[in-house]
């Protein structure tokens, strides 16, 4: 039968074994004439020596293996063309193209990626409000490996693995039967459902990252059946995190607020003027925060223990401020606390930029490691939602937290020109410091406090 | 219902359906005229006939492979081998045609294979083996362990049933020692489906033939001290209930299996292999196996004692699994 | 010294009629030898054109006793034929475009890709598919022959084997249970005088493989296995005898093996002179000159025989080049058989 395409002529395999032959000659030459089964070329294998008969009825278009070559079998030796047909010339192939590197994934900082440095939660200990918190960073809680010489290093089988990660449990906390004293099943098993920890927590004292504790009254409820009207859902791993967090900040900090009004009438006026300045040219807001953010870092160098930190019987102070910013995340989703490194060098519009880029990356899931760990100090806002005073939870390892509140026009006592009281429609701002007790003193705390809103109450035009 | 021994259920069970089917038919060593060398077959030549109660000559080859052709033709053959230990000379037949013939020519061949397995009686080499392992091995074959005369019945009959290949183990030592309820009525027991012989919570014991009734003495003795040991009879291992296994391992994370037949490569090491693959993150012990040793059976009574797993290692294995 | 009789060749259209042929199956059973020449000679090209993967094996010079023993075959015997036995396929109606499909390991082939070569064979026409370890079939086809005896129904198996096989255990064991149990089964043994390389005095010692019948208990006879005409008597004759419960016979049909072990090997330890003289007795050259001095074959019926056998082998290769390679997903299937499986014609 003639062909209508092209015709591949390939190493036949005269054998199971046989894995290549020789050409030991052509018996047609290129452009001559062949019939389907006429005898083509003679080949040599290590069986035999053979003729092969061409696959098809046509020109022998092209050798592609000459006389004295030897090929693996299947290898294409010959194309047979329809009688007329054009010779395509087999090229060599294309070496492959370099295959374009995989982009980059973007970090999601969000969502609970950072790394192991803890952030206060706001947990409203009593009544929970909708209050954006700095979403803490869940480790993962089975550090057998991070002993850092309190414990031995234990086995840890498979088992205890999994059930210490699905509970967020530390495995070297809890007292073990097995052999050589490891956790067995029972030991964990048991302990997640009495939520017993079997030696007293000392308070998280290893050197950076602290390794957390597990939580002393975590014990989880047991699951019961869930009653008509009931729906239960299992929480996420951000929620858990969060909740082993809230827990162990407030076991650890002694928490402790003071509030202060601040008349921001002053700078409400400034902002009008700057609005419109800023938007033209630099495409950012100058919000409140902005404003607050830089006088809390100008006080902060006045009140270093503020901005400091307890290790082990030491008190850690800086000459730099890592300003933490609680974000809310979408869908009711968590918190999260990105940190402007060294805020301290910033100026009101570079601190305004600085806040709007880190919200923004932080609702875009775009935040790395970097930006979530390394605060010593955190400001959360929670004012938007017209609060007047709460008092949020400290991002561990920090020693405060600042609480910002709704601005609002209240009629307020001022003196007028003449010395005389008068009331006038101020707007007012509360605020509130949250500290750790065990390093700062009520004194300080207000003083903090009072200088904080004296550079508030007096900023001016040229006050940057 | 009636209490039987496990031998008993055999026979009644072949009888049974031979007496359902006129395919039916057995073929092997001494089973006519002399009732088979352990009487399984007792009475059966004078129920039946010499044409459907054979006596072969010394030919396992060609009453293995004559079964195929025979099972080709539309009959239900079933095999008897005098001991299981003379089937290796027909695994040829088996693995070659048998085991292939449906894969690559679409043909079924339902044959059955009686071997009477195991030791503890001075066997000796030849004659105690449980030569499991390389069939289970083989895709095309069935392997079948019955441990209780109740599951005996039923796996042979499924097994005459089965449009497969399927070797069928009987445990000599099983025979007349062991006696229990079994259905009058006729019944199959699936490939594939353990049976639970104990339930427990703290290890995993899987076990089939013989060793069930070792494993069930070892676990009473340690439910004194304490400890609750669940057994898994296999029952069968080609198919094998992977499913239950891996359920079991879930429940205690401690497995210990036990076998008769030898250690290296014997059916255990695809169970611990398939727990350690497939039931990892719920293990708080390694996977333990009890067999006996790499050796051919020995003759002597202590030697054998030796060789065979007794109560006392399985107690023994338990106790270091239950202290892990 | 031989104890087996040796066949006297047919002399004439009387005898052969006799032994149940008339002239139209005269005439088929040259398109039969035509067709098994054919379908092997085919596959050698297609062979070596690379399209049949693996090995390949042919019976060229076994034709005449292959199909000189099926054309004495009922519909309703079975056998398990070998790799030399072509033409048994063929007569019982296996489907040439299936037989290349299975070369070609296609999907359409009659193990749907599982096997090669002739390692086929279709249950419904009573054949049962042979393996590589030889003479593994035996038992098995005495085992038919079992079935039959128990049910008491006049049907026969036939069992092929090859001298070189005669020498393995299942051998023994087939015939002497075959033997010892009067089983309706007929044993053919393909004596193509080498086994690969091995001649006939390194494979066995007495002078006719078909001399062994006796110690099993029957008779034997060696046939030339070039003549068609007296491999069919002897089959049928042996065939009836076993239908009618006489019990077992060893047929020996002589022949040499016209080419390689398979198409890898070229025969070169096999002396020119046994390929010119048995070269000189080809079984189709034999059957046509037979043919044309006994029955009157013309020219017009042997172009017309010729031509119809080209066609079909033409179309055959076509159907079956053209026919699909099994789909990867059926790899994991049908290793176990399933109760439906049991409905054959075989299996009832």
């Amino acid at each position: 039968m003639a062909t209508g395409t092209a015709v591949d002529v390939v190493m036949p395999q005269m054998g199971v074994s046989v894995s290549e032959g020789t050409i030991t000659k052509w018996l047609k030459s290129e452009g001559e004439a062949i019939a389907a089964d006429e005898s083509l070329l003679e080949i040599s294998t290590d069986k035999v020596d053979t003729e092969v008969p061409s696959p098809a009825t046509g020109v022998l278009q092209q050798i592609l293996a000459q006389e004295g070559e030897t090929v693996a079998v299947g290898t294409k030796i010959a194309v047979i063309a329809p009688e007329g047909a054009p010779v395509e010339r087999q090229e060599a192939p294309e070496p492959p193209t370099a295959e374009a590197a995989a982009e980059a994934e973007a970090a999601s900082g969000a969502e609970g990626e950072a790394p192991t440095q803890q952030k206060a939660e706001e947990a409203q200990a009593p009544a929970p409000e909708p209050v954006p918190a700095p979403e803490p960073a869940p480790a993962p809680p089975a550090q057998a490996e991070e002993g850092n010489g309190r414990r031995e290093a234990k086995f840890v089988s498979p088992v205890v693995a999994r059930i210490a990660a699905e509970h967020n449990i530390d495995v070297s906390s809890i007292e073990g039967t097995g052999r050589g004293g490891r956790v067995t099943k029972k030991d964990i098993l048991a302990y997640v459902e009495h939520g017993q920890a079997a030696a007293p927590a000392a308070p998280a004292e290893a050197p950076a990252p602290a390794a957390p504790e597990a939580p002393k009254a975590a014990a989880p409820a047991q699951p019961q059946e869930p009653q008509a009207g009931e729906t239960v859902e299992p929480m996420s791993a951000m929620r858990k995190g969060i909740a082993e967090h809230m827990r162990r900040s407030l076991d650890t900090s002694a928490h402790v607020t003071s509030s202060i009004e601040i008349d921001m009438t002053r700078i409400a006026a400034l902002r009008q003027r700057l609005k419109k300045e800023w938007a033209g040219s630099y495409g950012v807001n100058p919000t409140y925060l902005a404003f607050v953010a830089r006088a809390v870092v100008d006080t902060l160098k006045d009140y270093p223990w503020i901005n400091g930190e307890i290790r082990g019987d030491s008190i850690v102070t800086r000459n730099f401020v890592n300003l933490g910013f609680a974000v809310e995340l979408a869908d009711g989703k968590g918190l999260i606390v990105p940190v402007v490194k060294n805020a301290e060098t910033l100026n009101l519009l570079g601190m305004a930029k600085a806040i709007t880029d880190i919200a923004q990356r932080a609702r875009d899931k775009q935040l790395l490691p970097d930006d979530v760990q390394g605060g010593t100090f955190t400001i959360t806002n929670p004012g938007g939602y017209g609060t007047f005073h709460g008092t949020p939870v400290i991002s561990q390892p920090q020693a405060a937290i600042l609480g910002t509140y709704a601005v609002v026009k209240r009629p307020w006592v001022v003196e007028d020109e003449d010395g005389q009281d008068a009331i006038a429609i101020r707007s007012m701002m509360n605020v509130t410091l949250t500290y750790d007790h065990r390093l700062v003193d009520g004194a300080l705390a207000g003083r903090f406090l009072r200088d904080l809103r004296e550079r508030l109450q007096s900023w001016d035009e040229s006050t940057e | 219902m009636a209490v039987k021994t496990y031998l008993q259920a055999i026979s009644d069970g072949l009888r049974s359906e031979m007496q359902r089917d006129k395919r039916v038919f057995i073929i092997g060593e001494d089973v006519g005229v002399y009732g088979g060398a352990f009487k399984v077959t007792q009475g059966f030549q004078e129920e039946f006939g010499p044409w459907r109660v054979i006596d072969a000559p010394l030919s396992e080859t060609a009453i293995v492979g004559g079964c195929t052709g025979a099972a080709i033709m539309g009959m239900r053959p079933v095999a008897e081998m005098q001991f299981a230990d003379f089937i290796s000379c027909a695994w040829d037949h088996l693995v070659t045609v048998a085991a292939k013939q449906r894969y690559r020519a679409g043909t079924p061949v339902p044959i059955t294979v009686r071997l009477p397995s195991g030791g503890g009686f001075s066997g000796g080499p030849f004659h105690s083996q449980n030569p499991e392992s390389s069939f289970a091995h083989i895709p095309g074959l069935k392997v079948v362990c019955p441990a209780t005369p109740a599951d005996a019945k039923g796996l042979l009959i499924e097994a005459i049933q089965d449009p497969n290949p399927v070797l069928y183990f009987e445990h000599k030592h099983l025979y007349r020692r062991i006696k229990d309820e079994v259905p009058e009525e006729r019944y199959t027991v699936p490939f594939g489906e353990a049976r639970l012989h104990r339930e427990g919570d703290d290890i995993s014991l899987i076990t089939w033939g013989a060793m069930v009734y070792t494993a069930s003495e070892a676990a009473q003795k340690l439910e004194e001290e304490g400890l609750s040991v669940e057994i898994l009879d296999l029952r069968t291992l080609a198919p094998w209930d992977k499913g239950a296994v891996l359920r079991s391992v879930e429940k205690t994370s401690k497995a210990l299996i036990l076998h008769e037949d030898t250690h290296t490569g014997g059916f255990g090491a695809e169970i611990a292999a398939t727990i350690s693959e497939d039931a990892f993150e719920n293990l708080d012990a390694p996977v333990r196996r009890i067999a006996a040793p790499d050796t051919p059976v020995p003759f002597s009574p202590p030697l054998e004692k030796a060789f065979i797993p007794q109560v006392e290692d399985v107690v023994a294995g338990l106790k270091e699994l239950a202290e892990y | 010294m031989a104890v087996a009789r040796e066949a006297e060749p047919v002399s004439s259209l009387t005898e052969i009629k006799e032994a149940g042929l008339d002239r139209e199956d005269l005439l088929g059973i040259y398109r039969n030898l035509l067709l098994t020449r054919g379908i092997e000679e085919r596959g050698h090209i297609l062979y070596k054109q690379g399209k049949i993967p693996g090995s390949f094996y042919t019976g060229r010079g076994n034709e005449a006793a292959s199909v000189g023993i099926a054309t004495a075959m009922r519909p309703d015997d079975v056998g398990t034929p070998l790799h030399r036995d072509m033409g048994v396929h063929i007569v019982r109606g296996v489907e040439p475009w299936r037989i290349f499909a299975q070369f070609m390991g296609r999907a359409d082939g009659p193990t749907k890709g599982k096997d090669g070569n002739v390692h086929m064979a279709d249950d419904r026409l009573g054949l049962i598919a042979m393996v590589s370890h030889l003479p593994a079939m035996l038992p098995v086809a005495v085992g038919c022959a079992l079935a039959f005896r128990i049910r008491e129904e006049k049907r026969v198996a036939l069992a092929w084997f090859g001298e070189g096989a005669s020498a393995r255990g299942d051998t023994h064991e087939g015939m002497n249970l075959a033997g010892v149990r009067r089983l309706p089964v007929v044993f053919i043994c393909d004596n193509n005088q080498w086994a690969y390389s091995t001649p006939t005095h390194l494979e066995y010692a007495c002078e006719h493989i078909a001399d062994r019948a006796k110690a099993y208990g029957f008779d034997g006879v060696v046939v030339d296995g070039t003549d068609v005409l007296a491999v069919y008597r002897e089959a049928k004759a042996a065939i009836d005898k076993a239908r009618e419960g006489g019990g077992p016979t060893l047929i020996e049909c002589l022949t040499l093996r016209m080419e390689g072990h398979a198409v890898h090997d070229d025969a070169s330890y096999v002396p020119k002179e046994m390929f010119e003289e048995w070269g000189k007795r080809d079984p189709l050259e034999r059957y046509r000159t037979w043919l044309r001095e006994n029955a009157q074959f013309t020219d017009e019926e042997e172009e017309e025989i010729r031509g119809e056998v080209k066609k079909v082998l033409n179309d055959a290769v076509k159907r079956a080049d053209e026919s699909p390679m099994p789909d990867v997903d059926t790899l994991l299937d049908g290793v176990f058989a399933n109760p439906e499986d049991l409905e054959t014609p075989h299996h009832k």
